[in-house]
């Protein structure tokens, strides 16, 4: 985003909209600091500038800062996967996907949310933990895996480091017998990296909305709690299209 | 929108707190979902939720839009986001998705427990759950909880933590009050599961806490 200098008034009602600071003051007017910019939108969104000084940056769809773009406008449909935001479906449609399967589990790890965002080299260190422990089976239609140059070592295309975003999701889906492994990576690199991540596992329900057993003892025995709140798909999807159309 | 499981706050103020989606998915019953996911749009606007959005517009319900341009704007693949601020209106709302039965996917984020209750009195059978395991890495640099419980009811991160105290300063001020300090704060949230209900609450218990240094 920028402001236009020759334009502003300098009133300041932008800079509390920005979710990463990247607005303030130079020579009396607002002024967006671009490398601190994720190109999310929120400031233009807000409609707050009294004098329309706020625009998108010509720059902005130019790879790699797209990127920045994609993964951090919710209102902005990906390239690769023709969805809005940074995710998929995952368990939101898994009645009728059947993605994750009985004796499955899926794991997101939503690297620079809530709040913080990331230089894409923290989910380096991710992706790069997780190979080294041989864990593959990231989800092929998340369009984070597009930032992966080697699956077999976890790097990233060398012209994405540096680049920022307000959060990327790595998702994995694995044979329950797996999660241990996954979850023991996950909390050996945790301390590497520098922003934050959500963890999430996600998994069929047995009757009664009762999580099966073995998928909380792990979770419990490798030193994670889950939070009282989740995210429940209640079952009443059905498919009528062909899987391949 | 993988973050709505993660929403913060004390578990009084999740009792109040459900967000709930409508979601076709693609390449299984994407084609023709429109004129369903209408008719569910209509039926959930009739339950009074605190938020709605339709993702084929993405503008929340404090907007100004009328219902009928959220209407005319759903086409195939159209996804709602909305949020209920008390246990019967989810109840009741998931009463009439399933007694339309359009076949398209429904999700519940809120308190697991609850959601298991209402399922039971309503014969519904829970498919998936997505549980969080918290926030993980360099949490020292997280805004505080205080904050964190009004930024992570939007699930796209777009309530910026500036803003939240923006408006709890222009509140003590008396420039605004809790209500419309909680349309501001839901505004940015394109994904109209900010509740601004709840929010009113938290801004009520926060805004005494909050002295002028602290921005």
């Amino acid at each position: 985003m920028i402001i236009r200098q020759e334009t502003c008034v300098g009133c300041g009602r932008c800079q509390p909209y920005c979710p990463t600071n990247a607005i303030h003051f130079q020579d009396l007017k607002s002024t967006v600091d671009q490398e601190v910019c994720y190109e999310c939108g929120c400031c233009l969104r807000a409609q707050i500038c009294p004098v329309e000084a706020i625009e998108e940056s010509p720059h902005v769809y130019e790879y790699p800062r797209a990127l920045r773009k994609y993964f951090s406008d919710p209102n902005a449909t990906h390239a690769l996967t023709g969805i809005q935001g940074r995710g998929t479906e995952e368990s939101k449609t898994n009645d009728v996907t059947h993605r994750v399967g009985p004796g499955e589990v899926g794991v997101a790890i939503e690297v620079g949310r809530p709040n913080i965002g990331m230089d894409l080299k923290n989910i380096q260190k991710i992706t790069r933990a997780l190979a080294r422990a041989g864990i593959h089976e990231i989800e092929p239609n998340n369009p984070f895996l597009d930032m992966i140059q080697d699956p077999l070592t976890g790097d990233l295309k060398p012209e994405l480091i540096g680049e920022r975003v307000l959060s990327a999701i790595i998702e994995i889906q694995v044979k329950r017998d797996r999660l241990r492994h996954i979850l023991r990576t996950i909390k050996g690199v945790a301390r590497e990296v520098d922003s934050v991540f959500c963890l999430d596992v996600y998994t069929m329900l047995e009757p009664g909305l009762t999580v099966p057993p073995e998928v909380l003892e792990v979770i419990e025995s490798e030193g994670f709690s889950w939070r009282p709140n989740a995210k429940i798909n209640m079952g009443l999807g059905r498919a009528w299209e062909r899987k391949n159309s | 929108m993988t973050h709505s499981l993660h929403r913060e706050g004390t578990l009084d103020s999740l009792e109040r707190d459900y967000a709930l989606f409508i979601y076709p998915a693609r390449g299984f019953n994407y084609k023709g979902s429109g004129p369903k996911v209408r008719r569910i749009m209509e039926l959930l606007y009739l339950k009074a939720p605190s938020n709605m959005i339709v993702s084929t517009l993405r503008r929340n319900l404090y907007s100004g839009v009328r219902p009928e341009e959220v209407l005319e704007s759903i086409q195939d693949g159209a996804r709602i986001y909305c949020v209920f601020n008390t246990r019967e209106k989810l109840k009741e709302a998931l009463s009439g998705v399933k007694k339309l039965d359009e076949g398209i996917s429904v999700v519940v984020s809120g308190l697991s427990d609850r959601v298991r209750g209402i399922a039971a009195e309503i014969g519904l059978n829970p498919h998936t759950i997505n549980l969080s395991l918290g926030i993980h890495g360099r949490t020292d640099r997280l805004p505080p909880p205080d904050i964190r419980q009004f930024t992570t009811m939007c699930g796209h991160g777009m309530i910026a933590p500036a803003l939240v105290r923006d408006v709890i300063r222009r509140i003590k001020k008396g420039r605004l009050n809790l209500w419309d300090g909680s349309i501001i704060l839901a505004a940015p949230c394109t994904c109209g599961i900010y509740n601004p209900n709840r929010s009113q609450e938290m801004l009520q218990e926060l805004v005494p806490l909050y002295t002028f240094h602290r921005w």
